[in-house]
C-alpha cells in the first residue's frame, strides 16, 4: 500500500476517534443541573452559550432561536461564565442546552442547532418523564 | 418568536462586541484553496512526486497570510480577481478577524510540521520512504479535512481553539 493510502487510513482513524470523543462528551454533559444560578421557570427553556468571537452564533444560531415560539432563552457568555460553561462541558460555540423547568439538562447540542431540532427537543421536554433523553453534536 | 433578548431572561456575563466587517467569501476562497492544494499535493504526488513541494509552499502562504494579511495569496486572489470580475459574490458579516487568522496560522504550523516530516529525512540524506512520509501526508490531509469542514459546515476548529485559549486567559479577546 502506498504512503498516500496509509495517510488516508490514518486520517480516517483520527476523524472516527474525534467523532467518538464528541459523542462521549455529549453523553457526559446531559443530565447536568444548572444549579442555584437558574431563575425559576415554569416551562422548559434553553441555555444558549455564546461568545464574542462566535460568528456562527450570530449568523445561524440566533436567527434559529428567534424562530422558536414563546421560548425562554438564557444567553450565557461562555468566557465570562466559565463555571457554568464547564459544567456543561462547553468546548465549542454555539452550544444550546434544553433545560427542564426544574433545571435539569435534557438535550445538549454542541455546535449549531437548527430551529426544528430545538423545537422537537422542547416538545419532548414538555411531554414529561416519558421523554427520551438525548445528547447530540 | 423566541424571546432571546427579553428582559425576563438572564444574560450571564457581558459580551463585548468589538466587531468589524469580515467578508466571508474571502474566507471560503481561502479554505477552498487550502483543500485543493493539499489534495493535489497528496494525491498527485503518487504520480508526480514533485507535487509534494506544494505542502511547504502552502505552509509559507498560510503563515505569511497570518502575519501580513495583505499578502494572503488566496484572499488576494479573491479581492483582486474573483470579486472584481463577479465570479464570487461578497458576503460581509459582522465578525472579528482574529479567530480566523488564528485558525489560518494554526493550519500553517501544522503544514510546517508536516513538511518537516516529509523533507526532514531527505535533508538528512535518507532517501528511503519511511513512516515520516505517512505522518507528513496525514498531517497535511488533516489540515485539508478541517478546512473542508469549515467550508462546508461552518465549523472552525482553529476558532474554537482560539475560544478555549481566550476562556483560559492565554489569549486576550479584546
Amino acid at each position: 500500500m502506498s504512503a498516500q493510502l496509509w495517510a488516508v487510513v490514518v486520517v480516517g482513524i483520527v476523524v472516527l476517534a474525534a467523532a467518538c470523543l464528541e459523542a462521549f462528551r455529549a453523553r457526559r454533559a446531559r443530565s447536568r443541573t444548572v444549579g442555584a444560578a437558574a431563575a425559576p421557570a415554569s416551562d422548559p427553556y434553553i441555555l444558549y452559550f455564546t461568545g464574542e468571537g462566535c460568528t456562527v452564533c450570530r449568523t445561524h444560531q440566533e436567527p434559529a432561536l428567534a424562530k422558536l415560539d414563546g421560548v425562554r432563552v438564557d444567553k450565557v457568555d461562555a468566557i465570562a461564565d466559565r463555571e457554568l460553561a464547564d459544567r456543561f462541558n462547553v468546548y465549542t460555540l454555539p452550544t444550546t442546552v434544553v433545560m427542564s423547568a426544574d433545571g435539569r439538562a435534557l438535550h445538549v447540542n454542541y455546535g449549531y442547532a437548527p430551529a426544528n431540532k430545538l423545537d422537537r427537543q422542547l416538545t419532548e421536554a414538555r411531554t414529561g418523564p416519558a421523554m427520551e433523553r438525548t445528547a447530540t453534536a | 418568536m423566541g424571546e432571546l433578548y427579553s428582559d425576563s431572561h438572564r444574560e450571564v456575563g457581558s459580551i463585548h462586541m468589538a466587531l468589524t466587517t469580515v467578508d466571508h467569501s474571502a474566507l471560503k476562497v481561502n479554505q477552498t484553496g487550502i483543500v485543493a492544494t493539499v489534495l493535489v499535493a497528496v494525491l498527485g504526488s503518487q504520480y508526480l512526486p514533485a507535487l509534494i513541494w506544494l505542502i511547504p509552499l502552502l505552509a509559507i502562504v498560510l503563515l505569511v497570510g497570518t502575519f501580513a494579511p495583505q499578502y494572503a495569496l488566496f484572499k488576494q486572489l479573491y479581492f483582486q480577481v474573483l470579486k472584481p470580475r463577479g465570479f464570487v459574490k461578497p458576503r460581509p458579516v459582522q465578525d472579528r478577524p482574529e479567530p480566523h487568522n488564528f485558525a489560518q496560522g494554526l493550519g500553517g504550523i501544522f503544514l510546517t510540521i508536516s513538511s518537516l516530516f516529509l523533507f526532514g529525512p531527505l535533508l538528512a540524506g535518507d532517501f528511503r520512504p519511511g513512516p515520516g512520509l505517512v505522518i507528513g501526508l496525514a498531517l497535511a490531509l488533516i489540515v485539508a479535512v478541517l478546512a473542508f469542514v469549515n467550508l462546508a459546515f461552518g465549523y472552525c476548529l482553529g476558532c474554537q481553539i482560539y475560544f478555549q485559549l481566550s476562556k483560559r486567559g492565554v489569549i486576550r479577546a479584546s
